[in-house]
């Protein structure tokens, strides 16, 4: 998924232009020209300058049309699939965790992401298991964090 | 020197040194692990200090900071997840090294070098720190906007690839710094109604995003093909830093200068040190065509620069009470608590404690040493796993890293998002570290662009009426013109010699 220079250019172009006009309504300090918009507006003007270079360099160089050019892995259909469950299982874990607890949501996720990278279902559940327990003691237990709990797994904090 | 002796009495003391070693093996596990910081490892010990005495207390806290430092670049070594934004300065290469079988190479360096670079700072506090001090408090906003002007310019500059496109991933992160209320007008920015958003983008997540998870996303893509680094070489650590010292002494001696330099402005710290000692070893290097592929040139000098900063933090932080950083902020809170007051009359009034405080500082330095050579022979076996087994696991410590950060699943939803901006960078050839600084330092660079305009009027010329903020002014604006002059100029004498 890489896109051409003139491409990258002209997305920057549209970053700065569309910074600058989202900085528009942000207020000064009161009594003062500075405020909130000074700093998203610099930004928004260098963006711009940068963009209107690459553009520049690009068309010098022979470009003329804006494209994309896709890896060779995003011909593989299994790669792509890889690719989506990966977020997908990050997605579970924020929507799952809260509700289920830290120690089963932790323990599925690692354990659907090595059957999907191809480990052998023993190893995946042993290391899962022991992975999630490990976890769960040294941050939930040493170091305080609140994991989410289990109602059900309780003995574990 | 009857006080250096009662200093020396308080702190080798059987307690003081168990204490010590405790608080060693506390901060390099915190350090290890992706998410958690040295300022996390230093909160976490507050409470415990409060049952000790005030030597083992200010040693438990300077120890475990020293070390979790140290040990935030194994992760970034093995694994491409620094754990500071100092480390992301030579991330690249250390984990070039691992990848090309010499991991051990790499951490070795990491951590002689850091050692080094700490004693270094740590006997610039001894002998000059009031002097150090005041100058360090000369620094107006003026001299602050120029400081991170040009840390922000020696990050894109070190970059590979092209200016152009670290100059997007630089706004990347600028970008993303400016969301929030933390801004001179403290105007909601970017937050579409979130609470969380309010907080603004904690650069933890992002960075285990932006790194960590598009390296994941990566071996999933792959099938974590098993592809294992080569196996690591036979040599000792420490003959090879021995070999290295003989090389780079001057690398390693300009790393600590300025390390602990930059380390003694209050605010500026050991990320803006790390990188700009990072991006001079690349320009006066010999060969700066291996930097960013596993040369161990900028290690030395940015591994010496970011412990020597760390030192240095603590020179306005003993000599004002002004906080150099968030860990001597809370140091300073333990220090009020056991009754040692910091500032000038500290030195007279109790100076038996601020000797004690320098010896600790050095112990904690040398015995970074042994421990740091046991850590970094425990973490070479995590390349030994497979990395289909690995990848699940470290993506299971981002996500809870990332958590740990403000106990909430924003953070992970921060991590998913940066680690996705990260994965579509890297396939697009911007490189992500100008990003995570960009992120850092965004605040700081806004609070003092705004502070100065409004105290200038806004007249930019005010940006040069200082000695020091000109010196620094200039010396930022010729690293971006040299390269552009440079460029133009042998651009025409290519056309004349062609015509």
């Amino acid at each position: 998924m890489r896109v051409t220079d003139l491409t990258l250019g002209l997305l920057t172009l549209l970053g700065g232009i569309a910074i600058y006009l989202s900085a528009i309504n942000f207020h000064a300090i009161p009594g003062q020209d500075y405020g909130a918009g000074t700093m998203p507006r610099a930004i928004a003007f260098v963006t711009g300058l940068v963009g209107i270079f690459m553009i520049t360099k690009a068309v010098i160089a022979g470009e003329r049309l804006p494209g994309l050019q896709l890896a060779e892995w995003t011909r593989s259909g299994g790669a792509v699939l890889r690719m989506f469950a990966v977020l997908g299982l990050i997605v579970a874990y924020i929507v799952v965790s809260p509700l289920l607890g830290f120690l089963p949501t932790a323990f599925c996720v690692m354990l659907v992401a090595m059957l999907i990278l191809g480990v052998r279902i023993p190893t995946a559940i042993i290391v899962s298991a022991i992975t999630s327990v490990v976890i769960q003691q040294s941050f939930g237990k040493l170091l305080l964090v609140p994991l989410p709990r289990s109602d059900f797994l309780n003995f574990f904090w | 020197m009857s006080i250096v002796i009662e200093a020396a009495n308080l702190v080798f003391q059987p307690y003081v040194l168990l204490v010590i070693f405790g608080a060693a093996a506390f901060g390099m596990f915190v350090g290890a692990i992706p998410g958690l910081t040295a300022t996390m490892a230093t909160a976490l010990l507050v409470p415990v200090t409060f049952f000790m005495d005030p030597v083992p207390a200010i040693a438990t806290i300077v120890t475990a900071t020293a070390m979790a430092i140290f040990a935030g670049d194994i992760p970034g070594t093995l694994l491409r997840m620094p754990g500071t934004p100092a480390s992301a300065a030579y991330v690249q290469d250390a984990y070039a090294m691992t990848r090309q079988g010499r991991p051990e190479a790499a951490l070795g360096a990491s951590l002689v070098f850091s050692s080094i670079g700490g004693i270094f700072g740590t006997l610039v506090l001894i002998s000059a720190s009031p002097v150090l001090a005041e100058i360090a408090l000369k620094f107006s906003s003026f001299e602050y906007f120029w400081l991170v002007v040009l840390g922000l310019s020696c990050a894109v500059f070190i970059s590979p690839g092209s200016p152009a496109r670290g100059l997007i991933a630089l706004f990347i992160g600028l970008f993303a710094a400016t969301v929030g209320l933390d801004n001179p007008a403290a105007v909601p920015r970017y937050t579409f109604g979130s609470v969380e958003m309010m907080g603004g983008v904690q650069f933890i997540p992002a960075m285990i995003g932006l790194f960590a998870v598009s390296e994941v996303i990566r071996a999933f893509i792959k099938r974590a093909s098993d592809v294992r680094p080569p196996s690591t070489s036979g040599k000792s650590i420490f003959r090879q830093q021995a070999t290295n010292l003989v090389t780079y002494p001057v690398q390693a001696l300009r790393g600590s200068v300025l390390g602990t330099a930059i380390g003694a402005l209050p605010g500026a710290g050991a990320d803006i040190a790390a990188w700009i000692s990072y991006a001079i070893s690349k320009k006066f290097s010999k060969t700066p065509e291996k930097f960013g592929k596993g040369h161990v040139e900028g290690l030395v000098e940015a591994g010496a620069s970011n412990n020597g900063a760390m030192s240095g933090a603590w020179i306005p932080a003993l000599v004002f009470g002004i906080p150099g950083d968030s860990i001597t902020a809370i140091v300073i809170g333990v220090l009020y608590i056991k009754g040692i007051n910091p500032g000038p009359m500290v030195f007279i009034t109790q100076p038996e404690m601020i000797y004690a405080v320098f010896i600790v500082f050095l112990l904690a330095n040398v015995i970074m040493l042994p421990l740091g050579w046991i850590a970094i022979k425990g973490a070479r076996h995590v390349l030994s796993i497979p990395q289909k087994v690995l990848m699940p696991v470290i993506l299971m410590f981002c996500m809870v890293g990332s958590f740990a950060i403000n106990n909430s699943v924003f953070g992970i939803g921060l991590m998913l998002f940066f680690g996705v901006i990260g994965f579509l960078m890297e396939e697009n050839d911007i490189p992500i570290a100008p990003a995570i600084l960009g992120l850092v330092l965004g605040p700081m660079l806004e609070q003092n662009f705004v502070t100065s305009m409004i105290k200038s009027d806004g007249s930019f010329l005010a940006f040069f009426e200082r000695p020091i903020a000109a010196g620094l002014g200039l010396f930022s604006i010729a690293i971006w013109t040299i390269p552009l002059v440079l460029w133009l100029l042998h651009r025409r004498s290519a056309r004349q010699s062609l015509t």
